[in-house]
């Protein structure tokens, strides 16, 4: 496919921003906002393999995960949750990198099932990526095939008082470490592979652009980007705007 | 209106467009999509799209040995698991000769009918509440896990069991436990005719379900189709009569059957096959019980050094979707030589689900495809 990346381990913790640098009353809306948002928080509906079938049981009326203020969502851009439930699949994977895109930060992701965690099962199958957190920044595993609901209950509270410590950041380590996450859907998907979120544009908005967020990985994205004039490709839209606006007028 | 203000309205040449329904989406029976062509909400063409759930099963099973694809089997369907073990163990005991003792067979009945009333039980949820009925749903997988309780006493997993092995089954079950199962059984019995006051007589689900989807019985032998989505049709076609494995031939039972075909003939024949695995697991419960022997399972060779004879055979059983069925090659080795897997979904979900939705209506899709409870994983495999 290409040359061979060189797989750097993954580091899971992340680099705190350091709270000196905010002001006393930036500090105190970060605590009451990271106390709210642990109490309401939206999972995406999204089942990617076995492990969704303990996901009813789950929300509905015996485990109940909406006394925690927990609730299903349909939409990835109102979900703060992304559950992988078990084993994903290449084919599946790109959908999920997709979606995980269109969420909006702060944003967690929960590796369900050994299969996320290591292959589990599947570890000799040829259609499904093995480890999960070489894709995405992983918040937490629950491991077990299949964990049981009061398990995945388990490890929802434990990210909820990782959320109130204001601990549960590896979102901004995708945007920090971008260039690893996207070798390795390079490495998967092939040169091509590119999404519609132009993360780096992003990483500069939230302040998280940093010194491996590019590298050889981004810049292959970068020249495939402009050989092939994908900034082109809204164009249309753009022009169809302007002229509704100027018959408006 | 003055002529020269007036612009005359341009139409594109055609208003249809394509919506991608699914993977993501609420409506969707797990990971599994549909590219749908729509002209207003009319379904003018659907294309399935699966794959999202491939694992390479038939692969997998060839470099494993004969022992551990006891456990990989179940995976292939997730919300019924037990027929797929059964339908294994089935193969590999008629390649090796093995006589199962009685016992087993009728403790490998009850883990079969008790697997189709959760997966039934989990169905009617699921098509309640793609017609806007969340209570049923909820009561639905409750009762479901009442009985993946009694999965979870008798063989220490409540999903995955791999209780069925060739020879025979894994543990022997108490008579505490017949009790427990005896109590639930009343329960859920009791349970039907709320189900029927909430979801089967309700006339929001009628007026949805009625004449949507409709299947008719040369339509259904042409294209495949098995189990109850059959049934609905008129043609009573069951495997544990018409080619009866275990002891189903010593048991006393109805085939249900509608003949209407359509998304409400579907389900009226899941609810009918409640009431008859009820009645099925009744019998059982009682041979169970006055049966005195012990002997659950036939001598086995070392399983790590477990050659099966070169030969092949074909199993079927009748699982809660429709006729699954197995074909195992053995070349005389400790792996299987070859394995593939009939499923009963990927009839459902691809062919007929594919030309049931076209011509209907866009929010008629999710509730056919509950209604032919076609079952993602197994699809893809």
């Amino acid at each position: 496919m290409k040359d061979v990346i060189p797989i750097q381990t993954n580091n899971t913790e992340t680099i705190a921003v350091s709270k000196n640098s905010k002001n006393i009353y930036q500090q105190a809306i970060d605590t009451f906002s990271n106390f709210c948002r642990a109490r309401s928080l939206f999972v995406l509906h999204y089942c990617t393999g076995c492990g969704a079938i303990e996901l009813p049981p789950a929300m509905t009326s015996r485990f109940d995960m909406e006394r925690l203020g927990i609730q299903p969502m349909v939409t990835p851009r109102q979900a703060d949750i992304l559950l992988i439930t078990g084993y994903v699949s290449i084919k599946t994977l790109k959908r999920v990198i997709l979606t995980y895109e269109q969420m909006q930060g702060p944003k967690y992701v929960i590796g369900i099932c050994s299969c996320t965690v290591n292959g589990g099962m599947y570890w000799q199958s040829y259609a499904t990526a093995k480890v999960l957190s070489e894709y995405l920044p992983v918040d937490m595993y629950i491991a077990g095939c299949m964990p049981r609901p009061e398990a995945v209950l388990t490890g929802l509270q434990q990210l909820m008082k990782k959320i109130e410590k204001g601990e549960a950041n590896s979102w901004e380590n995708y945007f920090k470490r971008y260039d690893y996450y996207l070798g390795n859907q390079q490495h998967l998907f092939g040169d091509t592979w590119h999404t519609p979120t132009d993360i780096l544009e992003e990483a500069r908005h939230y302040h998280l652009y940093g010194a491996e967020s590019t590298g050889n990985n981004t810049a292959r994205l970068i020249k495939y980007t402009v050989e092939h004039d994908l900034t082109k490709l809204d164009a249309p839209l753009r022009e169809k705007d302007s002229m509704t606006k100027r018959g408006k007028k | 209106m003055r002529a020269e203000n007036y612009q005359a309205v341009t139409h594109p040449e055609s208003h249809e467009f394509e919506l991608n329904f699914g993977p993501n989406h609420p409506g969707i029976e797990g990971n599994y999509a549909l590219k749908v062509r729509v002209n207003g909400d009319k379904i003018v063409a659907a294309k399935a799209d699966g794959g999202y759930l491939h694992r390479g099963f038939e692969k997998l099973m060839e470099g494993r040995l004969w022992i551990q694809n006891i456990a990989l089997v179940p995976r292939i369907c997730v919300p019924d698991p037990v027929p797929m073990e059964m339908c294994y163990a089935l193969g590999v005991e008629d390649l090796c000769q093995f006589e199962v003792p009685e016992r087993a067979n009728w403790l490998r009945v009850l883990q079969l009918e008790l697997s189709r009333i959760a997966a039934h039980l989990f169905t009617f949820g699921g098509h309640a509440a793609t017609v806007g009925m969340y209570s049923n749903m909820f009561w639905g997988i409750a009762d479901r896990d009442l009985i993946l309780d009694m999965f979870e006493q008798m063989t220490g997993g409540r999903v995955y069991h791999m209780y069925t092995i060739p020879g025979g089954v894994r543990r022997d079950v108490g008579v505490e436990q017949l009790d427990k199962i005896s109590d639930l059984l009343d329960y859920l019995e009791k349970r039907l005719s709320d189900y029927d006051n909430l979801f089967f007589n309700n006339k929001i689900f009628i007026q949805r379900a009625r004449d949507t989807g409709i299947l008719t019985p040369k339509q259904a032998l042409s294209w495949g189709v098995t189990g109850p989505n059959l049934r609905a049709c008129g043609l009573a076609f069951d495997v544990r009569r018409d080619d009866a494995y275990l002891c189903y031939d010593q048991i006393d039972f109805d085939i249900a059957t509608e003949t209407a075909g359509d998304a409400l003939a579907r389900n009226l024949v899941r609810r009918k096959e409640l009431a008859q695995s009820i009645y099925i697991v009744r019998q059982v419960i009682d041979y169970l019980k006055k049966d005195k022997s012990t002997h659950i399972r036939c001598q086995i060779p070392n399983p790590l050094a477990w050659k099966v004879p070169a030969g092949e055979t074909y199993t079927r059983v009748e699982s809660s979707k429709g006729e699954l069925s197995f074909y195992i090659v053995s070349n005389g080795g400790e792996k299987p030589y070859r394995v593939h897997v009939r499923g009963p979904s990927s009839m459902h979900a691809v062919q007929v689900l594919e030309k049931l939705v076209t011509g209907g209506r866009l929010e008629d899709v999710a509730q056919i495809m509950f209604s032919l409870d076609a079952c993602p994983p197994e699809v893809d495999r």
